[in-house]
C-alpha cells in the first residue's frame, strides 16, 4: 500500500526524516519496501500484514507513527450532518441477509457540479497510484485511501425508483461495469440492485449505467461494510481487483464508515456544491466489547524480557487500547481493544503489540534449555548415510518434482489404479502424484543427454505415492538410473564403457552391502525386461531396461538405459546383518585359479553353487576373478577365471593335498558344465 | 672381452654405484651399462663369437650382472628420488599437470546440501531431525495451526487438494480430513506435539507444495525446514539466541540480523528474520534491492491456540517455531539466480556444488 509523508502529517506531526520514519514503521511491523521522492512529498510503498486492515489507511498508518514517535494523533474536526437541512424519505433500503453485508449506509446529495479535481487531490491521488476522474469520484478515492473505507457514487437519477437492494445475483443477471467489461453474474456474486437490475457488483465495482458522468446532478453515496469471503470469492471469480475489494476483503472498521461519510460530505460540499439531503441506514452492527486480562508477568514470559508498567500502558493506550489496573492486583492490566483491532483476542496478542513497541531489538538474545530427548531409529539419518554411500560409489543425487503427468508412466508403471491425484492442477504435468521415481529419472536423463553430458549416473532420495483403498500410501524409494558411458582415466590409458546391467548390479550390491542386509535374492520379473529383488518373498527393489519404445517417449534415441527403484521403507525395517568378530586365520591358504571357456547360456551362480559342493571341506571361498567375452572366445561362449580359496583352521596345507581337490573341480567343470580349461 | 673381463666388470660396478650421488649420475650410469651401445649389449654381441660350451655359462653371467645392474638402479633410484632433487626440472617426481587417478565421486544435491548444513547446526544445539507426510489433512495444515476457515491461504488457488478417491474415502476425507500437499513444513508441528509431549526440539525438512506458475523465483514444489521447541520457560529471547547461533553459522560471525514483527497465524508474537546483505554487507545492492537486508525466514512463539489443538496446556508450555525456505537460501549462498536450475538437474550445475 502506498501512503505520502504530508498526508500522514494531516494527522500527525513528524519530525523525523521520510528514511527515519520508513526505518521505525519497519521495525514495528509496517515494512516500508520503497521510498520515493517527488516534487514535494515522499511515496511510501508498505507491505500490510494480512491481520491488519486498520494500516489500509492513512489514519491507520498515521496512529502507528503517532506511537512509535510518542506523538498524539491530530483533532480529526469533521463536521457533523445538520439534520434539519434533510427532506423526507426516498430511498428504501434491503438487505437479503446480514451476513452477507452487516452494514449499508447511503447518502443523497442534490445540486452536484460535477467537474475536475483541485491540483491538491488530483496530485495526492497520483501519489498513491490512483487516476484522477472527477471531483466526485476522487473525493470517494480520497476518503476511501484516508480511512480506509471504500465509498461508491451512483448517479441517483439512473437508479430506479428510488430502491437499494444488496443481494445475490441471479444466475441469468449480466451486468456492464464501469471498466467498461461486460459480466455474467451467479448466486455467489453479491451485487446492489436497484427495483430490477444490479447496479454494482458489491465491494468490487460499480455499474457503467449508474456511473457519475458531466450530466450528473443528484448522487447516491454508498458507504457500507459487505463479508470478506463473499467478496474474496467473487473477485477470484471476476478476475478484478480493485482497492475497494483489497480492504472488503480484509474487514472493515465500523467507524471508518462514519469518517470516511463524514469527510466525504464536507469534500463534495467543499468542491462540488453539494446539498446533503437524505440520510439512510441500516442498523449499525454493534462491535462485540472485548476485555482482556494481561498479567505483566505474562509479558516476560513469553518475551523474555521485563516490560515495566508504565511502558506497557504507555504503548497499549497509544495504539487506541483503553487500559485499566486490576484494584487489588496493579500487576494485572485490564485492556479493552477499540473497535479497529478486532485482530486482537487474547493476552498474547497484547503481548505483541507491546514487544513491537517496545522493540523486538531490545529484546536480548538467550539460549533454549533444550533437553535430552528419546531417540528411535530415525529413517532420516539412515537415508543421509545411504545418499552419502552412493554420492561415493559415483552417482549425482537429483531432485524431481513429485507430481507428473500420468502419461509419462506409460511402459513403465502401466498400472493406472491407486493413482493419487490432483483436484487443482495447474496443468498437465501436475495431475498426479507419482508412484515411481522412474519416469522422472528419465526425463532427467534425456535432459542432460540434450545438453551433450555423456556420463549420466543419477539417484534420487524421495516419497512415493499410492492410493490402496481409501488409504494414501506414501513410502521412501531411492530411483537411480545410468545412461552413456563412464569414461575412467587409468594408467593404462582412458577405459571407456558403455553403462550396463553390471553396473547398476555393483552399485546395489555395495550398498546392500553397506546396509547389512541379508539373503538378497534377484529374480527375473514378469515382464522379463528385468529383476526383482527379494528378500524372502518380500519385493525390495525392481531393476529395469526400458524398452526402445518407452525411451523415445522421452526423447532418448539410441541409448540404453538401466534403472532401479527401491523401497526405502521396506529395507529400513528389515533386519539387518549383526557385525560379529571373526578370528583371523592362523594359517596361510592356498590359492588356485582355474580359467575356462563354458556356454554363456550356463549360470555362473549354478556353477559355483555345485562346485562349492565338490570341492571339499578345506575350500574356505570360491571368487570370480574374471570374465571375458569376445575376442578369442568363440561366439556363444564365456571365459570365466575362478579363483578357490583353501584354508585349514588346524594347520598349514601343503600342495599335494589341494592338487586331487583341483583336479575333481576341472573334473565336474569339464563333465557337468561342458566347459573347456584353459 | 673375457671371463675375467666380466668380473672386472662385476667389480668396478660397486665401486661405482657407491659414487652415484644424483639421479643424473643415476642416469649417466644407467646408460654406461644398458645403453644401446653399454657395456651389457657390448657383452651380448659377444656370444656369437663364443664356442657352443662356452655360450650358457656366459649367457648367464652377462645375465646375473645385468639382474645386479637393475637392481643397483632401482635401489639408487629409491633412495635418491625420496631425498627429492629440486635442482632439476626434467627430473620432478610426478608431471603435477596430469589428472590424478581416483574412484570418481558423484555430489549431494545443493538442496541437500544446504538442510544438511542447517540441520547439523540444530542437531548440534540438541534438536532431533523428524520428518513428516507430504500428503497432510487439512487439520494439520491449517486448522490446527489456527488458520481460520475462511483464511484465503486455503483456497485451491494457494493449496494443492488431492481428489477424493471413491467410495468410503469420499466421506471420510471432507472437512478436517480432507487431504492435500502440505504448502508448508508447519504442519508436522501438529502432528508431532499430537504424538509426542514437552520437552520438544525439533527440526522437519521437507517438500512443500504451492499451486505457483513456475518462473525464476517461484516453483509448485520447494523445500523448508521447520523448527520447533516447546518446554516450559521457553521465551522469545530463546527465539533470537537460537537463530543467531544458526544464522551465523551458516551465513558467518559477522553477518547481522533483525526481527522483524510480522503476522503468522500460528505464533504470537511473530517475526520476520532478515539478515544484512550477504553480497554487499548492507551497503544496497542489486540482490538485496538496495535495502541493505535480505528477508531469510519466518518465526514466533507458539501460538496458545496451537497448544490448545494439539492438548498442550498453554499455561504450562511455551515455544517457539521457524520456518526456512531452503532454495531462497541456497539461491543466496551460492549466488544462483533461477529457481528453476534446481529442478532440471542439468548435471553441469549439480557438479558446482
Amino acid at each position: 500500500m502506498k501512503v505520502t509523508y504530508n498526508w500522514l502529517k494531516d494527522f500527525v506531526e513528524i519530525s523525523l526524516s521520510p528514511e527515519d520514519l520508513a526505518d521505525r514503521l519497519t521495525m514495528a511491523g509496517l515494512e516500508v519496501t520503497g521510498i520515493e521522492k517527488k516534487t514535494d512529498d515522499y511515496v511510501f510503498d508498505i507491505e500490510i500484514t494480512s491481520n491488519r486492515p486498520d494500516w489500509l489507511s492513512v489514519l491507520g498508518v498515521a496512529r502507528e507513527v503517532a506511537v512509535v514517535t510518542g506523538k498524539r494523533l491530530k483533532n480529526l474536526r469533521l463536521p457533523v450532518a445538520s439534520k434539519k437541512d434533510l427532506g423526507k424519505k426516498i430511498l428504501a433500503i434491503k438487505i437479503e441477509d446480514k451476513k452477507d453485508c452487516p452494514w449499508y449506509t447511503a447518502r443523497i446529495f442534490k445540486e452536484i457540479k460535477v467537474g475536475p479535481s483541485p491540483s491538491w487531490l488530483r496530485s495526492r491521488l497520483e501519489l498513491v497510484g490512483c487516476r484522477s476522474v472527477n471531483n466526485i469520484v476522487d473525493i470517494t478515492n480520497y476518503c476511501l485511501f484516508e480511512f480506509g473505507e471504500p465509498l461508491h457514487a451512483f448517479d441517483w437519477d439512473t437508479l430506479g425508483g428510488g430502491y437499494i437492494w444488496v443481494r445475490r445475483a441471479r444466475p441469468e443477471e449480466k451486468i456492464t461495469l464501469i471498466d467498461g467489461t461486460q459480466r455474467q453474474l451467479n448466486n455467489e456474486i453479491l451485487v446492489i440492485a436497484d427495483k430490477t437490475k444490479p447496479v454494482a457488483i458489491a465491494g468490487i465495482m460499480g455499474g457503467k449505467d449508474t456511473e457519475v458522468s458531466s450530466q450528473t446532478k443528484t448522487i447516491l453515496l454508498e458507504a457500507a461494510i459487505f463479508n470478506p469471503v463473499v467478496t474474496r470469492k467473487a473477485r477470484r471469480y471476476l478476475g478484478i481487483s480493485t482497492e475497494s475489494s483489497y480492504r472488503f476483503e480484509r474487514g472493515i472498521d465500523p467507524n471508518a464508515v462514519g469518517l470516511a461519510t463524514s469527510r466525504a460530505t464536507q469534500l463534495l460540499q467543499e468542491l462540488a456544491g453539494a446539498r446533503l439531503t437524505y440520510i439512510g441506514s441500516t442498523t449499525k452492527p454493534k462491535t462485540k466489547k472485548v476485555i482482556i486480562n494481561l498479567g505483566l508477568d505474562f509479558v516476560t514470559r513469553i518475551s523474555g524480557v521485563k516490560v515495566d508498567r508504565a511502558t506497557v500502558k504507555g504503548v497499549l493506550k497509544g495504539l487506541g487500547f483503553i487500559v485499566k489496573e486490576k484494584q487489588d492486583k496493579k500487576e494485572c492490566l485490564v485492556v479493552e481493544r477499540p473497535s479497529y483491532r478486532q485482530d486482537v483476542t487474547s493476552a498474547v496478542d497484547l503481548v505483541e503489540e507491546v514487544t513491537r513497541i517496545y522493540g523486538f531489538e531490545k529484546i536480548p538474545t538467550t539460549l533454549p534449555a533444550v533437553k535430552p530427548q528419546q531417540v528411535t531409529k530415525n529413517k532420516l539419518v539412515f537415508i543421509s548415510e545411504l545418499k552419502n554411500l552412493l554420492v561415493g560409489l559415483g552417482l549425482q543425487e537429483v531432485i524431481t518434482y513429485s507430481l507428473i503427468s500420468p502419461d509419462i508412466l506409460n511402459g513403465i508403471f502401466d498400472s493406472k489404479e491407486g493413482l493419487a491425484s490432483i483436484n487443482n492442477f495447474l496443468n498437465k504435468e501436475q495431475k498426479v502424484l507419482r508412484p515411481t521415481l522412474l519416469p522422472s529419472l528419465l526425463d532427467c536423463v534425456s535432459h542432460n543427454i540434450k545438453q551433450k553430458n555423456e556420463c549420466i549416473a543419477i539417484f534420487e532420495v524421495a516419497k512415493t505415492f499410492q492410493q490402496k483403498l481409501d488409504v494414501l500410501k506414501e513410502k521412501w524409494c531411492l530411483g537411480i538410473a545410468l545412461c552413456g558411458t563412464d569414461a575412467r582415466l587409468t594408467t593404462q590409458g582412458l577405459l571407456k564403457e558403455e553403462f550396463g546391467w553390471l553396473h547398476l548390479k555393483g552399485i546395489l550390491e555395495a550398498i546392500f552391502e553397506r546396509i547389512g542386509l541379508l539373503n538378497v535374492n534377484w529374480e527375473m520379473n514378469p515382464v522379463g525386461n528385468g529383476f526383482q529383488i527379494k528378500v524372502k518373498e518380500e519385493v525390495i527393489a525392481n531393476i529395469l531396461k526400458p524398452a526402445v519404445e518407452t525411451l523415445n517417449n522421452f526423447d532418448i534415441k539410441n541409448k540404453e538405459a538401466f534403472l532401479a527403484e527401491v523401497d526405502l521403507d521396506k529395507v529400513f525395517s528389515l533386519p539387518k546383518k549383526e557385525k560379529r568378530f571373526v578370528p583371523l586365520p592362523k594359517y596361510p591358504a592356498i590359492v588356485r585359479d582355474i580359467s575356462f571357456v563354458v556356454n554363456e547360456g550356463i549360470l555362473i551362480k549354478d556353477i559355483i553353487d555345485r562346485l562349492r559342493q565338490e570341492a571339499g571341506g578345506l575350500l574356505e571361498d570360491i571368487k570370480v576373478l574374471d570374465f571375458y567375452r569376445g575376442r578369442q572366445i568363440p561366439e556363444g561362449f564365456i571365459s570365466i577365471t575362478l579363483s578357490f580359496i583353501f584354508r585349514s583352521s588346524e594347520r598349514t596345507l601343503n600342495e599335494e593335498e589341494i592338487n586331487p581337490l583341483q583336479a575333481r573341480v576341472c573334473q565336474v567343470l569339464e563333465q557337468s558344465f561342458q566347459a573347456r580349461l584353459r | 672381452m673375457s671371463e675375467l673381463n666380466i668380473e672386472e666388470v662385476a667389480q668396478r660396478l660397486e665401486v661405482e654405484a657407491k659414487g652415484i650421488d644424483s639421479l643424473d649420475a643415476l642416469e649417466n650410469f644407467r646408460r654406461l651399462y644398458l645403453g644401446r651401445r653399454g657395456i651389457i649389449a657390448q657383452l651380448t654381441s659377444l656370444i656369437p663369437t663364443l664356442s657352443q660350451q662356452e655360450r650358457p655359462v656366459f649367457g648367464q653371467k652377462v645375465n646375473s650382472l645385468k639382474n645386479a645392474i637393475l637392481e643397483i638402479i632401482k635401489e639408487k633410484e629409491l633412495v635418491l628420488s625420496s631425498k627429492g632433487d629440486s635442482s632439476s626440472k626434467q627430473r620432478q617426481p610426478l608431471d603435477v599437470g596430469l589428472p590424478g587417478i581416483a574412484q570418481p565421486l558423484g555430489r549431494l544435491h545443493p538442496i541437500t546440501q544446504t538442510i544438511n548444513e542447517i540441520c547439523s547446526i540444530f542437531i548440534q544445539m540438541g534438536f532431533l531431525v523428524e520428518e513428516g507426510p507430504e500428503v497432510e489433512t487439512e487439520f494439520n495444515n491449517f486448522t490446527g495451526l489456527n488458520i481460520p476457515q475462511e483464511h484465503p491461504s486455503r483456497d485451491a488457488f494457494d493449496t494443492f487438494y488431492l481428489a477424493e478417491a471413491g467410495g468410503d474415502a469420499q466421506a471420510k476425507n471432507r472437512g478436517e480430513d480432507r487431504l492435500l500437499l502440505r504448502s508448508h513444513t508447519s504442519a508436522a508441528q501438529v502432528r508431532l506435539m499430537k504424538m509426542r509431549r514437552p520437552p520438544l526440539a525439533v527440526v522437519v525438512p521437507g517438500r512443500v507444495y504451492r499451486p505457483d506458475a513456475v518462473d525464476a523465483s517461484h516453483s509448485f514444489m520447494f523445500h523448508q525446514v521447520e523448527g520447533l521447541v516447546v518446554d516450559e520457560g521457553i521465551r522469545f529471547s530463546d527465539l533470537k539466541g537460537s537463530l543467531q547461533v544458526f544464522v551465523q553459522a551458516v551465513f558467518g560471525k559477522k553477518t547481522k540480523m533483525r526481527f522483524r514483527p510480522h503476522f503468522f497465524p500460528f505464533t504470537e508474537p511473530s517475526a520476520e528474520v532478515d539478515i544484512s546483505c550477504i553480497i554487499c554487507g548492507g551497503k544496497g545492492c542489486s540482490v538485496c534491492g538496495f535495502k541493505g537486508w535480505l528477508e531469510i525466514l519466518g518465526s514466533g512463539m507458539v501460538h496458545p491456540n496451537v497448544f490448545r489443538h494439539v492438548g498442550y496446556d498453554p499455561k504450562r508450555y511455551t515455544g517457539f517455531a521457524f520456518g526456512l525456505g531452503i532454495e531462497r537460501i541456497a539461491m543466496l549462498k551460492y549466488g544462483i539466480n533461477d529457481i528453476r536450475l534446481f529442478f532440471e538437474n542439468d548435471l553441469r550445475f549439480l557438479k558446482q556444488f
